[in-house]
């Protein structure tokens, strides 16, 4: 390289393509497909009308809240870290919530102590895992069960229900200037915010290098621990944001709904390209695949075909996506063996060198 | 009744019971196999051939391509070509299972065993006697078996233990203890004795010596001389990934020897010449020791100093390294820089100007599936710029693309992964991400291993260049050579303490051999 | 020079260690003596506080109510042993209960026409889950998020809006009824499944590769070991079991529904159960005897909190803190060795640690 190293680095600095953009831009086609597919004989993207509820864009108010825990969930996964209480923890922080307005708390700062309250747990189980040295994947999964009967326990026989209607509005069912849906705003937001964090700050390059090989993360000098933590504090801080807006939309805060979303998050995060074990995908990825996801369901219903259907889709098109990237990357990928070496574990996986040292 | 195969063509007369162990002698040779890994080459037309009864040793420096010979034979990495001929019939298409079955077996430099399974078990991994049942495994008969294979090679352990709680001593003679219970006649020992203690070193060569009598064809691999020329029949030479010179047991000589495995080159190479540095100390380590690893290490590093770390693998310095730089506890006082450094972790080392070149890159170093750029850049994250909390990835691009090339990385681009980038070229990348911190002192940990000549000849350069613009140096290696070469002093380091202090012009090989081996008298 | 005596039964593929370790450490090895005494207390201490805890009938309750997850936490131990996971078991458990359980409404099968079914339909989906893992190299977990994605779409298309109510009387007979004083006909699968797989991981090829691959799949496939085949036969076998189970939960609960397998959360009880039986997720380590007296325990402990006066909301939440039990446990005997290995003063690291203490 030497004295071109300069010129070639400021002419190839654009030229950022790699199996990751690659997938992203894939899953951008997929999407275009999928809403020309479902609008051929749909009467309109925008519906009865802009903002009306039987819009496509409308339809976000269904699966907006999944992706938002999909992108708070996404920054655990991108440190090779999972958490598998997301789910429990939106429903928690909704009853939590609900609750407090109940008992005559003002309903903005019930949601802002909800959510205080969620990262602050998140925080309690990003430490036990990360000082304790514990799989993240056993102990979100007790997190997950304590979690839904604290939720249970507090909501007692009888879910709350009944919200102001200017909370109901905002982060629920209510639009912008008549068509853009508020969750959609918020989403928005949150997924401005993902993007930059993961790929725009110290704390996200070091979080990614974490999840590539979070031995060398430590060699390199990057707070490892400290890593881990915050990005289940953003996991579970997404998680209750999500269960704001779930009650708003329901007007109940019941807590059946967010575990059942634990799934569909992570599935928008795996599709959207982000490697399970950490380190590889874009942001961008999984908004898309939240939205491919998110509008796959409503547009089967729409073309007459069942809800089941539309879960198996899932299902296949998660296989059936990953298998050919799976065959795709066979030449650069980690053989089956490596990875086998191991999953969320203590010691984490780190990628085997190319040419082995030679002696 | 007995564990080995019936249909092995190596064993004779291996019933229970049978003391005897006579073996069909294998003549197993390699006729110019060539090999290459990502375009270096490990093996380029190298013949050597291996007789019953002998024990014939491989020397060379690191990245000859000895074990990568071994390897090849035991089927472990397909050669690019070449002949495998045993006794006459050529072999095709190895596998180490297919390998297995032809008589030849390769107790690796670190051991294959599974952890959690016991020695008994990792003793008939694959080669499980089957019991009377159709998939039963008949347990006695392993438990019979096993006490006779232990006993043969000296291992006086008890069965049941689980192999993780072997020492590496008895995790090798276990691997022995494999090769038999896998009716193997010739049996490769990749490196054996770096972690081992002398006596433990004498059980294996006593073993070694005993297969020999009983026409085993036996291969050895290791870097102490002395060692290769007590114990040897042959030495074959390699260098540079070919045969230079191959040596009778009589005919051999410790000088002939290192001539021929580092070559004219370090003759022509003079020692540096450099006036002893009067500058101030930047690290001062006392009494430094953790329980198992080391104990009592002083030392002190002046600016613009480069200090040898000499050595055995497993001797300690890796650890009391990283006891410095962080990573681990250890008692005792550290002063960086004039100020004592408590709390020592590696985001604070890195702060205060405290490097350190982690020993094996591919698990420690590198990130094999992210950009050349940011793999320059990640020891440096905090301080890249920013625009409030948002990077500026055309600077930081900027940064990376000046940092490699002072050290002269070659690349496509920096966007490639650095996986698909050379062992010397990788090594290059991590020396500009280092440097990029802007040390005031620098921990290199084997800076040259898995590297080819010509980035060898570079990082010695850089380190050079380094330590005339007054960054203190702390270098570990396993290669005397180098040491000699770059340092200004150097301490040997055996089990964990310190045993000698030369510098100037006492730092010969001779000096730094046998005090790396223990030896503290002249 | 040592020669072992013969062993007499345990291999010390559990885990153990020589006789010189503390009887503290011995205890906590034996996972399962451990996990036995701890039921026992559970169940005296809540006997004490209500008597009719401790009588027959409910004992015999509980029994029958544990096994369809330690079945499915039997199957779940064989693929946790290659380092592996299967979410999708609710998935099959919940097709086999649907599927079986509209043969028997409509057609009045017979439970045992229904066996082979329940078992042919677990192989076949956990044959889906393996070919995924092996061959498409995707995750476990992945893999079997996804096929628990569609298994229990197809158990909702199998249903439809309907639900299985009416089974011919021989079904209920052997899911709650007892073939001694107590003793519930439905132990009996439970305890011969978990026999049987004992036997066949201790005592054949097949077993002991399973659990040279867990621990090391590079060194099993030097030893010539035929990974691929060991891996799917793991998920083969716990898909299998998972049917069983279905059935096994068909037949106790005496109903099935479209969320069957869904709603009891036995999905991650079943991982659960492994953990606190010993089993742990790096694989190379653990039985399955471990896992069925763990979900023996689950179950008691449930139980026992609902009788003791806690909610039964909370019955979730003692999952979830005896699994962090479990976990941290699990980490302090791993941990255990590498510190000994430390402090014996072996001055070169043994470069196998299982559970690598960093």
């Amino acid at each position: 390289m030497n004295a071109a190293t300069d010129t070639q680095a400021r002419q190839l600095r654009g030229r950022r393509s790699g199996s990751d953009t690659r997938w992203v831009l894939s899953l951008v086609f997929i999407l275009a497909a999928e809403l020309v597919f479902f609008n051929l004989d749909v009467s309109s993207f925008w519906g009865g009308g802009w903002g009306s509820s039987v819009s496509m864009l409308g339809d976000g108010e269904n699966f907006l809240f999944t992706s938002m825990i999909a992108l708070g969930v996404m920054f655990v996964i991108f440190a090779g870290d999972i958490d598998l209480s997301v789910g429990a923890m939106s429903g928690f922080a909704g009853v939590m919530m609900a609750e407090l307005h109940l008992g005559g708390m003002n309903i903005w700062l019930a949601v802002v102590v909800a959510v205080l309250v969620a990262a602050l747990i998140g925080l309690i189980q990003g430490l036990v895992i990360a000082y304790f040295k514990l799989e993240s994947l056993l102990v979100t999964l007790a997190g997950w069960f304590i979690l839904q009967s604290a939720a249970l326990a507090w909501e007692g026989a009888v879910p709350p229900a009944g919200f102001p209607g200017k909370f109901k509005s905002l982060l629920g069912t209510g639009t912008v200037a008549g068509s853009v849906p508020n969750q959609l705003v918020v989403f928005a937001v949150l997924a401005l915010l993902a993007t930059l964090i993961v790929h725009r700050t110290r704390f996200g390059r070091q979080l990614v290098l974490v999840g590539h090989n979070r031995d060398a993360a430590g060699y390199a000098g990057v707070r490892v621990s400290v890593t881990r933590v915050r990005a289940f504090v953003l996991s579970a801080t997404f998680a209750a944001i999500a269960g704001m807006c779930i009650a708003a939309t329901y007007n109940t805060a019941d807590d059946n709904l967010g575990p059942t979303l634990l799934l569909p998050a992570i599935t928008a995060v795996v599709l959207g390209g982000v490697d399970i074990f950490g380190g590889a995908g874009l942001v961008p990825g999984v908004i898309v695949a939240s939205f491919i996801l998110g509008w796959l369901t409503p547009g089967l219903l729409q073309d007459g075909v069942s809800d089941t259907w539309a879960s198996i889709a899932i299902g296949v098109l998660l296989l059936g996506s990953l298998t050919v990237k799976g065959i795709a990357d066979r030449g650069q990928g980690a053989s089956l063996r490596d990875r086998l070496r191991g999953r969320f574990d203590t010691a984490a996986p780190s990628s085997p060198p190319t040419a082995p040292d030679t002696t | 009744m007995t564990a080995a195969p019936a249909s092995s063509p190596s064993y004779q007369g291996r019933a229970s019971g049978n003391e005897d162990w006579a073996v069909t002698p294998a003549r197993l040779e390699a006729r110019s196999i060539s090999k290459s890994f990502g375009g270096a080459f490990a093996l380029k037309a190298v013949s050597v051939t291996f007789e019953p009864g002998e024990i014939h040793t491989l020397c060379g420096a690191n990245g000859a391509g000895k074990s990568t010979l071994l390897k090849v034979m035991a089927g472990i990495h397909a050669p690019d070509s070449g002949e495998l001929i045993l006794n006459g019939d050529h072999l095709r298409g190895l596998t180490p299972r297919i390998a297995q079955k032809h008589g030849v077996y390769l107790v690796p430099q670190e051991p294959t065993l599974m952890g959690p399974l016991s020695a008994l078990e990792n003793l008939f991994v694959g080669i499980v006697p089957r019991g009377r049942l159709p998939f039963s495994v008949d347990w006695k008969a392993m438990e019979r078996s096993a006490g006779r294979f232990f006993e043969q090679v000296g291992l006086d352990i008890d069965p049941r233990l689980p192999a993780s709680e072997l020492s590496i001593a008895q995790q090798q003679l276990l691997e022995c203890a494999r090769a038999l219970a896998h009716s193997c006649n010739v049996i490769f020992f990749d490196e054996p004795t770096s972690p081992l203690t002398a006596h433990e070193a004498d059980v294996l060569f006593g073993l070694m010596r005993q297969l020999r009598e009983r026409d085993f064809t036996l291969a050895f691999i290791s870097h102490r001389l002395d060692e290769v020329l007590a114990v040897s029949d042959r030495i074959t030479v390699l260098r540079d990934a070919t045969v230079v010179a191959g040596f009778d047991a009589g005919t051999a000589t410790r000088a002939k020897l290192v001539e021929a495995m580092v070559g004219h080159a370090i003759a022509d190479r003079q020692r540096r010449r450099r006036a002893a540095p009067d500058t101030e100390t930047v690290l001062e380590v006392t009494g430094l020791s953790a329980p198992g690893r080391f104990s009592e290490i002083d030392f002190a590093v002046r600016k613009g100093e480069v200090l040898g770390l000499a050595g055995l693998v497993g001797s300690g310095r890796t650890e009391i390294a990283e006891s410095i730089f962080g990573l681990r506890s250890a008692t005792g006082r550290v002063v960086l820089g004039g100020k004592p450094f408590r709390h020592r972790s590696p985001a604070a080392s890195i702060r205060k100007g405290l490097i350190y070149l982690p020993e094996d890159r591919g698990h420690n170093g590198v990130f094999a599936n992210v950009e050349l750029a940011r793999n320059i850049t990640a020891a440096v994250v905090p301080k890249l710029q920013r625009d409030g909390p948002l990077l500026r990835p055309a600077a930081e691009y900027e940064m990376a693309g000046h940092a490699a090339e002072r050290t002269r990385v070659v690349a496509p681009s920096l966007h490639v992964p650095i996986k698909s980038l050379s062992g010397g070229n990788q090594q290059r990348a991590m020396f500009s991400r280092w440097l990029l911190a802007q040390p005031t002192v620098a921990i290199f940990d084997e800076p040259t291993r898995g590297v080819d000549v010509s980035a060898k000849e570079d990082i010695y350069q850089i380190i050079e260049a380094i330590s005339d613009g007054g960054i203190a140096i702390v270098m570990i290696s396993s290669e005397l050579e180098e040491l000699v070469f770059v340092c200004d002093r150097v301490i040997a380091i055996y089990e964990g303490r310190i045993v000698a202090e030369v510098a100037g012009e006492d730092i010969t090989l001779e000096k730094l051999g046998t005090l790396a081996v223990g030896e503290t008298a002249e | 020079m040592a020669v072992s005596q013969s062993l007499e039964r345990m291999p010390a593929t559990r885990g153990t260690s020589p006789q010189r370790a503390s009887a503290l450490r011995r205890l906590a090895r034996r996972r399962e003596l451990l996990l036995v005494i701890l039921t026992l207390a559970v169940f005296l201490v809540t006997v004490a506080v209500n008597s009719g805890f401790g009588q027959g009938g409910y004992i015999a309750f509980m029994l029958a109510d544990a096994m369809p997850l330690a079945i499915l936490a039997v199957g779940q131990t064989i693929v946790c042993l290659v380092r592996g996971i299967d979410l999708s078991v609710a998935g099959t458990l919940g097709m086999v209960a649907v599927a079986t359980g509209f043969l028997a409404q409509d057609y009045g099968s017979s439970v045992w026409l229904m066996l082979p079914l329940a078992l042919g339909i677990g192989i076949g989906l956990g044959f889906v889950n393996g070919l995924f893992v092996v061959f498409a190299r995707i995750p476990p977990i992945i893999v079997t998020l996804g096929t628990l994605i569609v298994y229990q779409g197809i158990q909702e298309l199998i249903c439809g809006s309907q639900t299985v109510q009416t089974l011919p009387p021989l079904y209920a007979k052997l899911g709650n009824g007892d073939f001694l004083p107590d003793i519930p006909y439905m132990l009996i699968p439970g305890v011969v499944v978990t026999s049987v797989v004992a036997l066949l991981l201790w005592r054949t090829a097949w077993g002991r590769s399973l659990y040279a691959v867990g621990s090391s799949a590079e060194a099993a496939f030097r030893a010539g070991i035929r990974v691929n085949w060991v891996l799917i036969s793991a998920y083969v076998v716990c898909g299998m079991l998972a049917g069983l189970g279905g059935l096994a939960f068909l037949v106790h609960y005496d109903s099935a529904d479209s969320q069957s397998g869904l709603s009891t959360s036995i999905n991650l009880s079943s991982i659960a159960a492994v953990l606190i039986g010993g089993t742990t997720l790096t694989g190379g380590k653990g039985g399955v005897v471990g896992s069925f007296i763990a979900a023996l325990f689950l179950e008691v402990t449930t139980q026992a909190v609902i009788v003791l006066g806690v909610p039964q909301v909370w019955d979730q939440a003692a999952v979830g803190v005896l699994l962090l039990a479990a976990i941290l446990v699990n980490r302090y005997q791993a941990s255990g060795y590498s510190l000994r290995q430390a402090l014996a003063g072996s001055r070169r690291r043994a470069p196998i640690e299982h559970g690598r203490a960093q």
